[in-house]
């Protein structure tokens, strides 16, 4: 009997260490949820009429991560929010990347692009310093922010510095026509599932870090395609963007604290081409063209004292400028200038409470000929989970 | 954007990037750096610096090679990065 009960115990022990000792061993592969959450309050006025006041966002941005093995990785984010009124799900990202060798990585699926460095990198709310985007980015914005289709990507160390690059090949943009919407007529879309045309647009970015601490890098990028219907009378207007970004971030004692600024110039040239317009009262449209040329740019400013002691070193101060200009001529015409002014309270890494203030002047946008001057207050949350 | 502008734009870029350079050209380049460094430099660029302690070391794995990839690091500074990040968690 006490044989018995002594092996049945020393079987216990020796079952209990393996599956103890299993419950440890990380597996090969691994599946991960990460993401953010974030809302705020916003106050918005233009002209002399009535404020706006309204709670807004409620956004949760799951991002699924799973590591299949050391070079194989499949990320994907959605993102859910609330607007006008109802529950929007936004598909932001869904790709495999995989690392071909020490300077090679492969990307297929629908990914943000990395043309210029705001939205590959600096739009999440827990990354953005300021609580809007930039003037010439998300709606009404000039430049693409994803795309469906493959790239390959790396970094290399050269001298005492590194570059780094990136090429793809994506579904490319979509020209809007009158018939499609008289209002954008020869605004690019850049959501193009399903090609409507065989061309694909190239793009790719080139960044330089020159100084070895990595505080500093410069890029340039390019994205090329055809953006009219195939087959029509826009198969051939082709779209020409490029972007010129800059970044410098540094802890500096002799200021005590991080400073941190960024800035990126966007450029976009669409070949010439006919729209029409129905004036009121007559039957036949009249056609009409401009020179289809669009610009933007930021500039972004931030310092917080992190080697300061106490609360303050969670303070950080922000300022941005920012500018669009949109072709004379065209029904979306448009010339506007911001500016922004932010504090943030940073309470961990990844979670900041934001207040700012901007002010935006605008001649011209969406069927409105006159000036307008927009003022805005927002107290926002981000929190990175 | 007139051209004036970004010609100065560009100078004022170009000046500053020289200076800095002449501060940092004697300095060691990465390969020679240690994960400490180079966590300290690269992991603050984009977003505030995460702390090592917030992830398992299973979890930094998936994340190293999430960040390599979307940040463009090279194989070398994310691998000492990753070993930096699981020592001191
Ligand atoms: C070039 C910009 C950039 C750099 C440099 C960078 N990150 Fe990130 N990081 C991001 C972006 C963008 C996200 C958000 C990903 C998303 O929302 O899709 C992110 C997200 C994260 C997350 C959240 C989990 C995840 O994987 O999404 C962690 C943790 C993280 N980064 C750690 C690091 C570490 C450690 C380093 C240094 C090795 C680093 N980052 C360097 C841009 C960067």
């Amino acid at each position: 009997m006490k044989i018995i009960t002594t092996g049945g115990l020393l079987l216990a022990l020796f079952l209990g260490q393996e599956l103890f000792g299993q419950a440890f061993k990380p597996s090969k592969t691994q599946f991960m949820i990460r993401g953010y959450g974030h809302s705020g309050l916003n106050y918005e006025q233009i002209d002399d009429n009535d404020a706006d006041l309204s709670f807004v966002g409620a956004t949760f941005a799951p991002i699924f991560l799973f590591k299949h093995s050391d070079r194989l990785l499949f990320e994907a984010e959605l993102e859910f929010e609330l607007e006008d009124g109802e529950v929007k799900v936004g598909f932001e990202y869904a790709d495999f990347n995989y690392v071909l060798n020490k300077y090679i990585t492969v990307r297929a699926g629908k990914f943000l692009l990395p043309f210029g460095t705001f939205v590959e990198r600096l739009h999440p709310a827990w990354i953005n310093r300021l609580s809007t985007l930039p003037l010439g980015f998300g709606h009404d914005g000039i430049a693409p922010g994803s795309g469906i289709g493959v790239e390959l990507r790396g970094a290399a160390p050269v001298g005492s510095g590194k570059i780094n690059y990136s090429l793809y090949m994506v579904n490319g943009p979509v020209l809007v026509t009158s018939a499609m919407d008289p209002e954008e007529a020869g605004m690019l879309r850049f959501e193009n599932f399903e090609d409507n045309n065989g061309n694909k647009a190239v793009g790719g970015r080139l960044g330089i870090l020159p100084l070895s601490n990595s505080s500093v890098e410069l890029g340039v990028s390019f994205y090329n395609g055809i953006a009219g219907d195939a087959g029509g009378e826009y198969e051939n207007v082709a779209a020409r963007l490029y972007a010129f970004d800059f970044s410098y971030v540094k802890q500096i004692s002799a200021i005590k604290g991080i400073l941190d600024i960024k800035a990126q110039y966007t450029k976009s040239n669409v070949a010439n081409a006919n729209y029409y317009e129905l004036s009121p009262g007559d039957t036949i449209p009249t056609s009409y063209t401009f020179t289809n040329s669009s610009n933007a740019y930021f500039g972004q400013l931030s310092y917080r004292p992190s080697m300061a002691s106490g609360f303050i070193k969670n303070i950080e101060v922000v300022g941005r400028y920012s500018s669009l200009s949109t072709p004379e001529g065209a029904e979306w015409e448009q010339e506007a200038s911001q500016v922004a002014f932010g504090v943030n309270y940073w309470l961990s890494w990844r979670s900041v409470l934001k207040f700012s203030y901007q002010v935006t002047e605008s001649v011209g946008g969406h069927g409105n000929a006159g000036s307008s001057r927009r003022t805005g207050m927002y107290a926002h949350w981000a929190l990175g989970f | 954007m007139s051209k004036v502008r970004i010609i100065s734009t560009l100078t004022a870029v170009f000046l500053f990037l020289v200076t800095l350079y002449s501060c940092e050209a004697q300095k060691a380049a990465a390969s020679q750096k240690t994960g400490a460094q180079l966590w300290g430099e690269n992991c603050i660029r984009c977003h505030n610096i995460p702390s090592p302690g917030d992830y398992n070391d299973v979890d930094w794995e998936t994340i190293g090679l999430h960040m390599r990839i979307r940040a463009n690091l090279t194989e070398d500074e994310i691998d000492k990065i990753v070993e930096f990040m699981k020592t001191v968690n």
